[in-house]
């Protein structure tokens, strides 16, 4: 019963959460759902056609079902930002409470690597370290954590910083509990909530970066269905075939409005001093 | 919920931002004026920060087409070397003494006049470069087209250069049409990055790094009227921003659109006219004989796995191609069209499966790969964004996916595929070369005779090898074109290189010029043939 209540007064997150899955779930049944249609075969005698009623979204210019491209580009869209959320997450949080625990020379080293990387405009460091460390998913990935685990270990820091030096942390330490057991019971919890609507929200954008660099030609690499090359495969065809760009285009749209407005709504949820 | 409201917004601005890019598209074309004292001509740069002809083979392309520097000898629409800074040429019998009478009344852009002298200092300067500097010496070539221990002497009075060689040239002027051996006011020459002084229509203003170039009229022209007062030379990397900005006005002549859809869109428009040439450049991937595919059943049937037909037929491609087996162009005659005819690899996948399973190449893990003894192969495939060359290495890839032979895209730039031949991290590794830079095939038959330097893949076949030194030295034309035909054949029945096809060059422009001719061996863009329309 009470489940239920809590959906009906966050209709919002509902409608968003349903959307969210729903996309998750496309990308785990995109075999069901394309029927079987394999995203990188393709027919060169088939290229560029328009949208029809055997290829509904037309096909691209290696004769591939676009429509199929774009179902299974969820999947590698999907887990590459989450996996590059994750990874900023927990290494971001984890710097950041440890610098702020400690405090000292670690906290310094740790900002000040911090503060270097947030000094670089963020999608052109990470076209440099994509552009030093050789092009695919795996590197675009890597390369955007660089530049995006400051803002997490800053976040993490200050919230811990706030909750160090009361009163009960110095009863806690006091009484002989050990390190590890203050990180996990008095630092980490304070700091979680606050790290995971970040998080939440981040997803969108972690998505648009990714994409980016893949439209640049720094992310995924042929023939791997993923929606920011799709669009750059399409881009010298805007006028002549634009259903090679407008459909992979729209399901980053759509995915990244999603996101965006699950990770606005739950931070309405779990921070109501925003509310 | 305000946050809401904006990002609402923004998607609806977004959306229409798209409509209205796809309205602009056309009616662009009548916007711009035609300014009858500046020509506007969009690019692609090859190399950038230098125009230096000693440097390497872009920038003495680039130094050429832009209409600054010319050479002793020019390319006719046959690849026929004729006299341009040149009047005659004379050869003795055993074709080891050039004579060379120059033009009279020649003079570079600052003044001076081009006399034989000069000529010597500019022919001898190149192969100076190359000497003092290994790594010019890789790229600049000029020992190529004219060996360190010629000796050029000059006679002033006569207004004649004698070429004296150790090896005996077929015919030198094909050499000495090159870009890199243009001919440059060496002694007065300050910079040769962004300084050449030499005898084209147009001469360099300012050099701007990776946007364009500011060309003058070079008021000394020997060779009639040079047209536009300046020449505004826009870079442009790729094929859609060519189309786009010819549409728009923003450039007059384009080069090379090299995407089928936007050369369609501009051929389909009264506005404009496409010139097109048939080529001389062949598209090519090299295999690696140093990797896995020095086993020729996999070569086999990694071509009998393609459909080159298709390929060249399809949207994709265009009319930019015309698929061959044949590594010389047909246009050339070397006997490209009979071995096109019996091509020993038609596409066949299951043949090529055949072959495969034939020669113990199999998938034993049930990986949807196959193994070559017991290990899993991935090729790397080596490629960049020119002239289609993604496109064909796409295709490729997903061809041999059919047969269960795995391929890995490398992609990346034009630099980075030339490091990577040159350095042999590759499997295959797309191009699209000029095959007869000197309007014989000889220097572009090297990169297979294993004593070449240019031998990048290193295929070595000793039948190859001797037709080859007997081809360099055989000086009658016929004889020659038997020994290309053999070697050409040879390369196919030993599976050397994927050929992606052979590509035709073109220039499209706008209806403020005419003149506008794009020549097969694509060395001359801006000539003062180009001018106002009216």
């Amino acid at each position: 019963m009470k489940s239920k209540s809590f959906f009906k007064s966050n209709p919002i997150f509902t409608i968003f959460g349903i959307l969210g899955i729903i996309i998750i779930l496309i990308a785990i049944f995109a075999p069901v759902i394309t029927g079987g249609v394999d995203p990188t075969k393709g027919n060169l005698s088939d290229a560029i056609m328009p949208p029809s009623a055997e290829h509904i979204f037309g096909t691209d210019k290696m004769g591939r079902d676009i429509f199929a491209r774009v179902i299974y580009g969820a999947r590698e869209s999907l887990v590459a930002t989450f996996l590059l959320v994750a990874v900023i997450f927990v290494v971001g949080s984890l710097l950041g409470i440890l610098a702020g625990y400690f405090g000292g020379a670690f906290d310094a080293v740790i900002m000040r690597l911090a503060d270097m990387m947030m000094a670089f405009p963020g999608l052109v460091l990470a076209i440099a370290v994509a552009g030093i460390m050789g092009k695919g998913t795996f590197n675009a990935i890597l390369a955007i954590s660089l530049v995006s685990w400051p803002k997490y270990a800053r976040l993490a820091r200050s919230l811990t910083m706030k909750i160090r030096h009361t009163d009960y942390v110095a009863a806690a330490t006091v009484t002989g509990s050990k390190t590890g057991h203050m990180l996990a019971k008095y630092m980490l919890p304070n700091a979680l909530p606050t790290l995971v609507i970040t998080a939440a929200t981040d997803v969108g954008t972690m998505m648009m970066e990714l994409s980016a660099l893949s439209f640049l030609g720094f992310g995924a690499m042929p023939p791997t269905p993923e929606w920011g090359y799709m669009l750059s495969e399409g881009r010298n065809f805007i006028q002549y075939a634009p259903w090679m760009m407008i459909f992979p285009g729209l399901a980053i749209f759509i995915t990244v409005v999603v996101f965006n407005m699950l990770g606005d709504s739950l931070r309405d949820i779990l921070d109501s001093k925003s509310k | 919920m305000k946050k809401r409201l904006s990002l609402l917004l923004a998607g609806v601005m977004a959306i229409s931002l798209l409509a209205g890019c796809g309205e602009s598209g056309n009616g662009g074309s009548s916007a711009s004026k035609a300014d009858n004292k500046t020509l506007k001509f969009g690019c692609t740069l090859f190399a950038n920060g230098s125009l230096d002809p000693s440097m390497e083979t872009n920038t003495a392309w680039h130094c050429m087409r832009a209409g600054i520097s010319e050479s002793l000898f020019k390319f006719d629409d046959n690849m026929v070397a004729q006299p341009w800074l040149a009047e005659s040429c004379d050869v003795s019998a055993d074709h080891l003494t050039w004579t060379i009478k120059l033009k009279k009344d020649v003079k570079f852009s600052n003044g001076t006049p081009m006399t034989a002298t000069k000529v010597k200092e500019s022919l001898d300067w190149v192969r100076e470069q190359g000497k003092k500097d290994p790594k010019r010496e890789k790229g600049a070539t000029a020992k190529k087209y004219l060996e360190y221990d010629a000796e050029v002497t000059a006679n002033d009075a006569e207004n004649t250069i004698v070429i004296k060689t150790k090896t005996a040239y077929l015919d030198i002027k094909g050499n000495l049409a090159q870009p890199v051996m243009a001919i440059i006011n060496v002694s007065e020459t300050k910079d040769f990055d962004h300084g050449i002084i030499a005898t084209g229509p147009y001469a360099l203003k300012e050099f701007k790094d990776n946007v364009g170039m500011d060309l003058v009229a070079n008021t000394n022209y020997w060779d009639g009227k040079v047209p536009f007062e300046n020449v505004q030379v826009i870079f442009m990397q790729d094929a859609a921003a060519k189309a786009n900005a010819l549409k728009s006005g923003q450039v007059d002549v384009v080069e090379n659109i090299s995407n089928a859809a936007d050369i369609k869109t501009i051929q389909d428009d009264s506005n404009f006219t496409v010139d097109v040439a048939p080529g001389v450049r062949t598209g090519f991937a090299y295999m690696n004989f140093k990797g896995v595919l020095a086993n020729k059943e996999l070569r086999k049937a990694i071509l009998t796995a393609i459909d080159i037909e298709s390929i060249c037929k399809s949207k994709t491609i265009g009319g930019l191609y015309t698929a061959g087996r044949a590594i010389l162009p047909t246009s050339l005659k070397y006997g490209s069209e009979d071995i096109n005819k019996n091509d020993p690899y038609k596409y066949n996948v299951e043949e090529a499966k055949k072959i495969l399973d034939a020669a113990g190449i199999k998938d034993t893990d049930n990986d949807g790969f196959r193994e070559l003894n017991g290990k899993n192969i991935e090729l790397n495939y080596v490629s960049y964004e020119s002239r289609l060359l993604n496109d064909f290495s796409d295709a490729h890839i997903q061809y041999l996916k059919e047969v269960g032979i795995k391929v890995v895209a490398k992609y990346g730039s034009s630099d980075d595929q030339w490091t990577k031949l040159t350095t042999g991290e590759y499997d295959l590794n797309n191009n699209n070369w000029n095959t007869v830079p000197t309007g014989d095939p000889e220097a572009f038959l090297a990169n297979w005779y294993s004593k070449a330097e240019g031998n990048y893949c290193g295929y070595s076949n000793a039948e190859y090898d001797k037709l080859y030194e007997a081809f360099m030295k055989e000086m009658d034309i016929t004889k020659r074109g038997d020994y290309v035909k053999q070697m050409q054949q040879i390369l196919v029945d030993d599976a050397v290189m994927i050929v992606d096809g052979y590509y035709n060059s073109s220039m499209a422009y706008s209806k403020n010029v005419k003149g506008v001719h794009i020549n097969p061996i694509d060395f001359y863009w801006i000539t003062n043939k180009i001018e106002p329309a009216k």
